[in-house]
Protein backbone atom coordinates (compact mmCIF):
# COMPACT_ATOMS: atom_id res chain seq x y z
CA UNK A 1 0.00 0.00 0.00
CA UNK A 2 1.23 3.47 -0.80
CA UNK A 3 0.48 6.68 1.06
CA UNK A 4 1.49 10.11 -0.28
CA UNK A 5 2.01 13.48 1.29
CA UNK A 6 2.43 16.82 -0.44
CA UNK A 7 4.37 19.82 0.79
CA UNK A 8 5.31 23.10 -0.87
CA UNK A 9 8.27 25.43 -0.80
CA UNK A 10 9.45 28.42 -2.81
CA UNK A 11 13.03 28.86 -3.95
CA UNK A 12 15.17 30.47 -6.61
CA UNK A 13 17.78 28.86 -8.83
CA UNK A 14 20.06 29.40 -11.80
CA UNK A 15 20.39 26.64 -14.38
CA UNK A 16 23.90 27.10 -15.76
CA UNK A 17 26.80 24.68 -15.84
CA UNK A 18 30.36 26.06 -15.51
CA UNK A 19 31.43 23.22 -17.82
CA UNK A 20 29.36 24.64 -20.71
CA UNK A 21 29.76 27.81 -22.75
CA UNK A 22 27.31 30.72 -22.41
CA UNK A 23 25.64 29.82 -25.70
CA UNK A 24 25.35 26.13 -24.75
CA UNK A 25 23.83 27.06 -21.38
CA UNK A 26 21.28 29.30 -23.07
CA UNK A 27 20.43 26.64 -25.65
CA UNK A 28 19.98 23.89 -23.06
CA UNK A 29 18.24 25.76 -20.24
CA UNK A 30 16.55 28.63 -22.12
CA UNK A 31 15.16 31.32 -19.84
CA UNK A 32 16.23 29.27 -16.79
CA UNK A 33 19.88 30.11 -17.60
CA UNK A 34 19.41 33.76 -16.52
CA UNK A 35 22.55 34.38 -14.37
CA UNK A 36 20.55 36.56 -11.97
CA UNK A 37 18.27 33.64 -11.12
CA UNK A 38 14.50 33.13 -11.02
CA UNK A 39 12.13 31.19 -8.76
CA UNK A 40 9.29 28.68 -8.51
CA UNK A 41 6.68 27.46 -6.08
CA UNK A 42 7.69 23.81 -5.88
CA UNK A 43 5.41 20.98 -4.78
CA UNK A 44 7.01 17.83 -3.38
CA UNK A 45 4.95 14.66 -3.29
CA UNK A 46 6.48 11.90 -1.18
CA UNK A 47 5.09 8.36 -1.47
CA UNK A 48 5.68 5.81 1.29
CA UNK A 49 5.19 2.08 0.76
CA UNK A 50 4.31 -0.31 3.56
CA UNK A 51 1.61 -2.31 5.35
CA UNK A 52 -0.67 -0.75 7.96
CA UNK A 53 0.33 -1.58 11.53
CA UNK A 54 -2.51 -3.80 12.89
CA UNK A 55 -3.26 -1.76 16.02
CA UNK A 56 -3.07 1.81 14.67
CA UNK A 57 -4.15 1.03 11.10
CA UNK A 58 -1.37 3.33 9.89
CA UNK A 59 1.60 2.70 7.60
CA UNK A 60 3.54 5.32 9.50
CA UNK A 61 2.91 8.23 11.81
CA UNK A 62 2.04 11.12 9.49
CA UNK A 63 3.07 13.64 12.11
CA UNK A 64 6.50 12.00 12.10
CA UNK A 65 6.56 12.24 8.29
CA UNK A 66 5.58 15.90 8.42
CA UNK A 67 8.35 16.63 10.93
CA UNK A 68 10.92 14.81 8.76
CA UNK A 69 9.81 16.72 5.65
CA UNK A 70 10.09 19.99 7.52
CA UNK A 71 13.46 19.27 9.05
CA UNK A 72 15.13 17.62 6.06
CA UNK A 73 13.57 19.45 3.10
CA UNK A 74 11.54 22.57 3.87
CA UNK A 75 13.94 24.09 6.40
CA UNK A 76 16.76 23.51 3.92
CA UNK A 77 15.07 24.54 0.63
CA UNK A 78 12.34 27.08 1.47
CA UNK A 79 13.08 30.70 0.47
CA UNK A 80 16.66 29.92 -0.51
CA UNK A 81 18.80 30.49 -3.57
CA UNK A 82 19.55 26.82 -4.20
CA UNK A 83 22.86 27.37 -6.03
CA UNK A 84 24.35 29.26 -3.08
CA UNK A 85 22.61 27.95 -0.02
CA UNK A 86 21.89 24.24 -0.55
CA UNK A 87 24.46 21.52 -1.13
CA UNK A 88 25.00 19.77 -3.57
CA UNK A 89 23.90 22.64 -5.83
CA UNK A 90 27.24 24.38 -5.41
CA UNK A 91 28.50 21.46 -7.56
CA UNK A 92 25.54 20.20 -9.62
CA UNK A 93 22.97 22.20 -11.56
CA UNK A 94 19.70 22.56 -9.56
CA UNK A 95 17.48 21.12 -12.28
CA UNK A 96 14.25 19.53 -11.09
CA UNK A 97 15.86 16.14 -11.88
CA UNK A 98 18.76 16.76 -9.48
CA UNK A 99 16.39 18.21 -6.87
CA UNK A 100 14.28 15.03 -6.85
CA UNK A 101 17.41 12.92 -6.35
CA UNK A 102 18.72 15.18 -3.58
CA UNK A 103 15.38 15.22 -1.74
CA UNK A 104 15.27 11.39 -1.93
CA UNK A 105 18.80 11.20 -0.51
CA UNK A 106 17.91 13.54 2.35
CA UNK A 107 14.76 11.58 3.29
CA UNK A 108 15.40 7.90 2.63
CA UNK A 109 17.20 6.96 5.85
CA UNK A 110 14.76 8.86 8.09
CA UNK A 111 11.35 7.61 6.97
CA UNK A 112 10.80 4.82 9.46
CA UNK A 113 13.18 3.41 12.02
CA UNK A 114 11.05 0.28 12.56
CA UNK A 115 11.44 -0.93 8.98
CA UNK A 116 7.67 -1.16 8.39
CA UNK A 117 7.61 1.62 5.79
CA UNK A 118 10.01 2.68 3.07
CA UNK A 119 10.35 5.61 0.75
CA UNK A 120 8.77 4.60 -2.59
CA UNK A 121 9.05 7.75 -4.71
CA UNK A 122 9.72 11.46 -4.65
CA UNK A 123 7.92 13.70 -7.14
CA UNK A 124 8.95 17.30 -7.54
CA UNK A 125 6.63 19.61 -9.51
CA UNK A 126 8.45 22.71 -10.73
CA UNK A 127 5.43 24.11 -12.61
CA UNK A 128 2.01 22.72 -13.58
CA UNK A 129 3.60 21.58 -16.82
CA UNK A 130 6.71 19.84 -15.48
CA UNK A 131 7.45 17.26 -12.81
CA UNK A 132 10.04 14.57 -12.14
CA UNK A 133 9.71 11.30 -10.26
CA UNK A 134 12.63 9.44 -8.68
CA UNK A 135 12.34 5.97 -7.12
CA UNK A 136 15.89 5.43 -5.92
CA UNK A 137 19.06 4.12 -7.47
CA UNK A 138 17.86 0.59 -8.19
CA UNK A 139 14.79 1.37 -10.30
CA UNK B 1 20.39 6.86 -11.76
CA UNK B 2 17.03 6.73 -13.55
CA UNK B 3 14.46 9.50 -13.22
CA UNK B 4 11.03 9.84 -14.77
CA UNK B 5 10.18 13.29 -16.15
CA UNK B 6 6.69 14.35 -17.19
CA UNK B 7 5.71 17.38 -19.22
CA UNK B 8 2.16 18.61 -19.87
CA UNK B 9 0.76 20.20 -22.99
CA UNK B 10 -2.68 21.38 -23.97
CA UNK B 11 -4.72 21.63 -27.17
CA UNK B 12 -8.38 22.19 -28.00
CA UNK B 13 -10.23 20.17 -30.62
CA UNK B 14 -13.67 18.93 -31.58
CA UNK B 15 -14.86 15.39 -32.22
CA UNK B 16 -17.88 13.19 -32.55
CA UNK B 17 -18.07 9.67 -31.18
CA UNK B 18 -19.92 7.57 -33.73
CA UNK B 19 -19.08 4.16 -35.12
CA UNK B 20 -20.24 3.30 -38.66
CA UNK B 21 -20.53 -0.39 -37.72
CA UNK B 22 -23.14 0.36 -35.05
CA UNK B 23 -26.77 1.39 -35.53
CA UNK B 24 -27.88 4.94 -34.72
CA UNK B 25 -29.66 3.63 -31.61
CA UNK B 26 -26.54 1.72 -30.46
CA UNK B 27 -24.32 4.76 -31.07
CA UNK B 28 -26.64 6.91 -29.01
CA UNK B 29 -26.80 4.39 -26.21
CA UNK B 30 -23.00 3.84 -26.07
CA UNK B 31 -21.69 7.36 -26.59
CA UNK B 32 -24.61 9.42 -25.22
CA UNK B 33 -24.14 13.18 -25.66
CA UNK B 34 -20.80 12.58 -27.40
CA UNK B 35 -22.76 11.13 -30.33
CA UNK B 36 -24.29 14.53 -31.18
CA UNK B 37 -24.11 14.66 -35.03
CA UNK B 38 -22.77 18.20 -34.97
CA UNK B 39 -19.81 17.28 -32.77
CA UNK B 40 -18.48 19.05 -29.67
CA UNK B 41 -15.07 19.96 -28.26
CA UNK B 42 -12.68 19.67 -25.32
CA UNK B 43 -9.59 21.30 -23.90
CA UNK B 44 -7.32 18.27 -23.93
CA UNK B 45 -4.22 17.90 -21.79
CA UNK B 46 -1.42 15.59 -22.86
CA UNK B 47 1.23 14.44 -20.40
CA UNK B 48 4.34 12.83 -21.87
CA UNK B 49 6.58 10.84 -19.51
CA UNK B 50 10.17 9.99 -20.42
CA UNK B 51 12.76 8.11 -18.41
CA UNK B 52 16.52 7.93 -18.50
CA UNK B 53 19.67 8.82 -16.66
CA UNK B 54 20.54 12.34 -15.56
CA UNK B 55 23.40 13.83 -17.56
CA UNK B 56 26.26 14.59 -15.14
CA UNK B 57 27.05 17.97 -16.72
CA UNK B 58 23.62 19.40 -17.54
CA UNK B 59 21.62 17.78 -14.74
CA UNK B 60 18.90 17.04 -17.31
CA UNK B 61 17.29 13.75 -18.33
CA UNK B 62 15.94 15.16 -21.60
CA UNK B 63 16.37 18.28 -23.74
CA UNK B 64 13.05 19.97 -22.92
CA UNK B 65 13.18 22.23 -25.96
CA UNK B 66 13.62 19.17 -28.21
CA UNK B 67 10.71 17.39 -26.47
CA UNK B 68 8.56 20.52 -26.92
CA UNK B 69 9.46 20.69 -30.63
CA UNK B 70 8.66 17.00 -31.16
CA UNK B 71 5.29 17.28 -29.40
CA UNK B 72 4.41 20.54 -31.14
CA UNK B 73 5.22 19.19 -34.61
CA UNK B 74 3.75 15.70 -34.17
CA UNK B 75 0.72 16.27 -31.93
CA UNK B 76 -0.20 19.82 -31.02
CA UNK B 77 0.05 21.51 -34.42
CA UNK B 78 -1.92 18.81 -36.29
CA UNK B 79 -4.60 18.51 -33.54
CA UNK B 80 -4.97 22.12 -32.33
CA UNK B 81 -8.35 23.65 -33.23
CA UNK B 82 -9.16 20.79 -35.57
CA UNK B 83 -12.19 18.63 -36.09
CA UNK B 84 -10.47 15.33 -35.28
CA UNK B 85 -12.94 13.17 -37.27
CA UNK B 86 -12.53 15.24 -40.43
CA UNK B 87 -8.98 16.57 -40.24
CA UNK B 88 -6.84 13.82 -38.69
CA UNK B 89 -6.47 10.90 -41.09
CA UNK B 90 -6.67 8.02 -38.59
CA UNK B 91 -9.99 9.28 -37.18
CA UNK B 92 -11.69 9.07 -40.55
CA UNK B 93 -11.94 5.36 -39.78
CA UNK B 94 -11.38 5.09 -36.01
CA UNK B 95 -13.65 6.63 -33.37
CA UNK B 96 -11.76 9.51 -31.66
CA UNK B 97 -12.35 8.30 -28.09
CA UNK B 98 -9.78 9.32 -25.48
CA UNK B 99 -8.45 5.74 -25.69
CA UNK B 100 -7.87 5.91 -29.46
CA UNK B 101 -6.48 9.43 -29.13
CA UNK B 102 -3.94 8.16 -26.56
CA UNK B 103 -2.93 5.32 -28.93
CA UNK B 104 -2.46 7.80 -31.78
CA UNK B 105 -0.44 10.25 -29.65
CA UNK B 106 1.82 7.40 -28.46
CA UNK B 107 2.19 6.06 -32.02
CA UNK B 108 3.20 9.48 -33.36
CA UNK B 109 5.71 10.06 -30.56
CA UNK B 110 7.20 6.57 -30.99
CA UNK B 111 7.56 7.12 -34.74
CA UNK B 112 9.49 10.39 -34.34
CA UNK B 113 11.41 9.37 -31.21
CA UNK B 114 14.52 7.62 -32.65
CA UNK B 115 15.39 10.65 -34.78
CA UNK B 116 14.84 13.20 -32.01
CA UNK B 117 16.40 11.09 -29.23
CA UNK B 118 18.76 8.44 -30.62
CA UNK B 119 19.91 5.64 -28.27
CA UNK B 120 21.09 5.77 -25.52
CA UNK B 121 18.99 8.92 -25.10
CA UNK B 122 15.88 9.28 -22.96
CA UNK B 123 13.15 6.67 -23.52
CA UNK B 124 9.47 7.35 -24.04
CA UNK B 125 7.63 5.74 -21.13
CA UNK B 126 3.94 6.68 -21.17
CA UNK B 127 1.28 9.12 -22.29
CA UNK B 128 -1.70 10.38 -20.29
CA UNK B 129 -4.57 12.32 -21.84
CA UNK B 130 -7.17 14.33 -19.99
CA UNK B 131 -10.35 14.81 -22.04
CA UNK B 132 -11.94 16.57 -19.08
CA UNK B 133 -10.89 16.85 -15.43
CA UNK B 134 -12.71 13.56 -14.83
CA UNK B 135 -11.78 11.53 -17.93
CA UNK B 136 -8.17 10.44 -18.10
CA UNK B 137 -6.58 7.74 -20.23
CA UNK B 138 -3.06 6.36 -19.68
CA UNK B 139 -1.05 4.21 -22.06
CA UNK B 140 2.47 2.88 -21.51
CA UNK B 141 5.01 1.51 -23.96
Amino acid sequence: MIISKKVEFSASHICRSPQLSDSENERIYGAAANPLGHGHNYTVEVAIEGAPEPVTGMILDLKHLKDILEAKVLNVYDHRLLNREVTPFDRVVPTVENMAIDIWNRLEAHIDATGRARLYSVRVHETNELFVEYRGENT
Amino acid sequence: VTVHLSRRYTFSASHRLHSPVLSDAENKSIYGKCNNPYGHGHNYEVEVTVCGTVNAVTGRVVDLAALDRLTEAGILAPFRHRNLNEEVEVFRTEVPTTENLAFEVLRRLQEAWPVAFPAPGPRLEKVRIWETERNICEIGI
